[in-house]
């Protein structure tokens, strides 16, 4: 793979700005990582990183309600923004000659939000983000599985232990004032990374960044980072089992496993691909097409820094089989990688579809620059966006054994249940 | 609090041209046209071949035969078992799929270009020699059913199957989706699979598309090395004329305990071919299709309502389905129905003002280079060309042709093509919550439908 080219600087106000030129399309991505996300959030105030982020796109003191979305698509450019545990991004894609309107969005909301925040603003997203919550948690089937998993496997007082999208009751306690404290803290140039990548010429782009970000001051006093030491293990088994208005049982299994970053990590990650990707995966080969026992399988690591991450993985049930049936065959499947190890020819199947898989996703231009953003902001080391291939490659069977044997073991693990509240009659005629 | 020190909008740059990639169209002596899209700059290459196999082309009691059949080609040839054509592929980096829609199946595949040659030998196998195991195929099939129970449990996706049972009348295939439904997936035999893939599977009429860094030569060279001795020529697809199954009516499609309602409004379309396709996107997005649509404004950004409301027109080979779509909190379901359907209905009153046409158009046309950075996105754009037999100089001249739609065209189309007399409204909520302020609106005789 053509290594990704990288220019760094560094703004007297402490932005860290990236730029990563490819003229081979007319078009150019912006994106900003800011360092906060809901691991920042107070006690009493879960979900508010996610709903200051819709508020980003309320307006700024030059820009209207609307028009932050209604000029970049006016421009020919999509754009959105999104809020996780660690971090939350904005960005936008944009025809190239359109690349200041970005930079000028951007500086625009970073420099002057506070102007433009209104109780009215704030009640409306507040609904907006209550709404999101029902529809891609209250109201979905299974919807509930992510929160359950951060609740069991990182203990109270660990800001993993609730979701991004947070509680009703503490997004209804979101004020004004709470916009105007989070804005100060953590909305600075020196908590953040700028990534400009396409087509563009090095010296403009720098010019402009430094123009239109430049007089933006940093933030003297960035509070610590959240404390997130935890254990490694969680000591023991959880287990809850959930009735939900589902047709199919489903079985999650989560881990705490080591960081994003580490050695340990690149070593689960392949052995999640061995484990579930692709129709030649173990699990797909086994519990699905030979037993017949899953509908699906996924499995997959949680890409988080925060003391510990989640080593997550699912099956459905085929219909007439049960969870604990389903459960003892994933854990065997587990408990057998993990004892005899990957064949070499196993090993050549999930690094060719992994090479596959990352060239595809870098051919979009955003899709680079936002892991330049995240190599940037979360180790300060952009350059990690091209060793990432060879980082995989170099994890061998030994390596996957042993990250296994470490990780996924009885005394660390969360089994989460979702089983059909009551048997619809609906159903049954149909089976 | 610091001020920015540029208060106005930046004037852009001068814009870099782009132009669509040029391409290559060669019909080979079987039938099979291979289109050969070079992208030099591209890492991967596509391959999509498409074949007039689709849902259009079974008939209602065997409703998901093209969509099982096309599912059943990935489970291995008379060479390869399922496990040994996973290996075989993936080993690769290549994931095969095969699926159906209404107006088309595609065998498909996205590899480094170093793997084309062997990738398309697989490719051409599995299409040619399948293994139609029994026991995959008693698997596959049992698979769909649960997946249909599973789809009904997801209120968005009971929603947009229910819009569609409700909006055609029984004589339009339409009216379920193309994957079938219970009924008749029960019924689906491995002959019937065999028999479809015998008369239906055949390079006659099929389409090979390949976009990547590779030249026509060479694209040409590998397609007939692997397809050339491949004969046949299908029956190809029905032709039938979808029917709308009544006029202005509501429907209630009864999810108790679910905290949302989702809404879907809507009628019959347009085809693909209509001469109103350029005119009814611009009214599409307009209404429903970009962040400031009409409906997103009303319902979210001023509402509060919901997360994110959308309309468009799904434009088929016959007339498909024209819908709005929004998933409301329980308590203000009657007023989100009054608002979209109020919507719908006054943009047939006057033409757009020029700035929000502007906005909509402007993004439709400026969007063209970034809806081709992949050569996924390119390979796919090349489909309706095959499948709908639409000009070659399509992408060439379509930024133009968005450009050529006025105020008055989107006006036209509105009045055209929407008919709020004909309106299915139709939710999928907690009943015993909303029925009763649904009914009080007047929206239209209300019938309460199962979900099932």
């Amino acid at each position: 793979m053509p290594e990704v080219p990288i220019q760094r600087h560094l703004l007297e106000n402490g932005l860290r700005v990236i730029l990563s030129p490819d003229d081979s399309a007319p078009i150019v991505a912006v994106n900003l990582w800011y360092d906060v996300g809901s691991k920042h959030e107070r006690p009493g105030r879960t979900g508010f990183a996610h709903l200051f982020e819709h508020m980003m796109f309320q307006g700024s003191e030059h820009v209207a309600k609307g028009e932050h979305f209604a000029l970049i698509q006016q421009a020919g450019g999509t754009l959105n923004a999104s809020t996780w545990l660690d971090r939350t991004n904005y960005f936008e894609t944009l025809p190239s000659h359109e690349l200041e309107l970005g930079l000028w969005l951007e500086s625009d909301r970073l420099a002057s939000l506070l102007p433009a925040m209104t109780q009215e603003k704030l009640d409306n997203q507040r609904e907006v983000v209550k709404n999101e919550r029902r529809f891609s948690v209250d109201n979905q089937p299974y919807g509930s599985w992510d929160e359950r998993i951060q609740a069991h496997l990182f203990p109270e007082g660990h800001t993993y232990h609730h979701s991004t999208i947070g509680s009703m009751e503490d997004l209804n306690a979101a004020s004004l004032e709470d916009i105007g404290d989070f804005f100060a803290t953590y909305y600075a140039p020196n908590n953040a990374v700028l990534t400009v990548a396409g087509d563009f010429e090095p010296e403009t782009a720098i010019e402009m960044v430094r123009r239109h970000f430049g007089p933006i001051p940093a933030n003297a006093s960035l509070p610590p980072p959240p404390n997130m030491s935890i254990a490694p293990h969680i000591g023991r088994e959880l287990r809850e089992v959930v009735p939900d208005r589902v047709p199919l049982p489903r079985v999650y299994l989560a881990y705490r496993m080591p960081v994003f970053g580490t050695d340990a990590f690149d070593d689960l990650s392949v052995a999640s691909d061995l484990l579930g990707t692709g129709r030649a995966s173990r699990l797909y080969r086994t519990l699905v097409r030979e037993q017949q026992l899953a509908q699906d399988v996924s499995v997959f690591p949680f890409p988080v820094v925060g003391g510990a991450s989640m080593f997550t993985l699912w099956a459905t049930a085929r219909q007439g089989v049960g969870h604990e049936q389903l459960e003892a065959a994933l854990l065997a499947e587990i408990d057998r990688l993990a004892g005899e190890g990957p064949s070499g020819e196993e090993l050549e199947r999930v690094r060719n579809l992994h090479a596959a898989a990352v060239e595809s996703s870098m051919e979009r231009i955003a899709e680079r620059a936002d892991r330049l953003s995240m190599y940037a902001c979360l180790f300060d080391e952009p350059g990690q966006i091209n060793s990432e291939l060879s980082r995989y490659w170099e994890v061998d069977a030994g390596r996957v054994r042993a990250a296994m044997d470490d990780t996924l073991r009885p005394d660390n693990r969360l089994v989460l249940t979702y089983v059909p509240a009551e048997a619809p009659a609906d159903n049954q005629e149909a089976a | 609090m610091p001020a920015t020190l540029n208060p106005r909008r930046p004037t852009p740059g001068a814009p870099r041209p782009y132009h669509f990639p040029d391409f290559t169209r060669t019909t080979l002596a079987n039938g099979l046209t291979v289109w050969a899209v070079p992208v030099p700059s591209a890492a991967v290459v596509n391959i999509h071949l498409l074949v007039d196999a689709g849902a259009s082309s079974e008939d209602e009691p065997h409703g998901g035969l093209a969509a099982l059949t096309a599912q059943l080609l990935v489970t291995g040839t008379q060479r390869l078992d399922a496990s040994a054509f996973a290996e075989a592929t993936e080993r690769l980096g290549i994931e095969v799929s095969s699926e159906s829609s209404w107006d088309s199946a595609r065998a498909a595949f996205q590899a480094l270009p170093e793997h084309t040659d062997e990738g398309l030998a697989l490719l051409a196998e599995m299409v040619r020699q399948p293994r139609f195991d029994p026991g995959e195929f008693d698997r596959l099939k049992a698979e769909r059913l649960a997946d249909i129970l599973q789809a009904r449990a997801d209120p968005g996706r009971l929603a947009d199957e229910m819009f569609i049972r409700h909006l055609f009348d029984a004589a339009t295939p339409y009216r379920r989706l193309s994957a079938g439904t219970p009924e008749t997936v029960t019924g689906l035999t491995l002959d019937d699979v065999r028999s479809f893939h015998a008369t239906h599977w055949a390079p006659g009429t099929a389409n090979l598309i390949v976009a990547g860094p590779l030249d026509a030569d060479t694209v040409l060279r590998v397609a007939e090395r692997h397809l050339a001795d491949w004969s046949g020529t299908g029956p190809g697809h029905r032709v039938f004329e979808p029917r709308a199954a009544g006029e202005r009516r509501v429907v209630l499609v009864d999810r108790p305990g679910s905290v949302q309602t989702e809404i879907r409004v809507g009628q019959l379309g347009i085809n693909r071919r209509s001469e109103r396709y350029f005119p009814a996107m611009v009214l599409g997005a307009l209404l429903g299709g970009v962040f400031g649509s009409r409906l997103n404004l009303r319902l979210r950004e001023e509402l509060g309502y919901t997360y994110g409301a959308r309309a468009g027109f799904d434009a088929r080979r016959a007339v498909g389905p024209f819908s709005a779509a929004a998933a409301v909190q329980t308590d203000v379901t009657a007023d989100a129905m009054r608002e979209m359907v109020e919507l719908l209905t006054r943009v047939r009153d006057t033409a757009p003002p020029e700035s929000e046409l502007h906005e909509v158009r402007d993004y439709l046309v400026g969007v063209f280079p970034l809806r081709f950075e992949t050569t996924g996105g390119v390979a796919m754009a090349i489909e309706p060309l095959a499948i709908h037999g639409l000009p070659d100089d399509y992408w060439h001249t379509y930024r133009q042709r968005l450009e050529a739609v006025g105020a008055d065209d989107v006006l036209a189309a509105a009045r055209d093509l929407l008919h709020p007399d004909q309106f299915l409204i139709l939710g999928v909520g907690d009943a015993s919550q909303v029925q009763a302020a649904v009914e009080a609106t007047g929206l239209g005789p209300l019938q309460a439908a199962p979900s099932d």
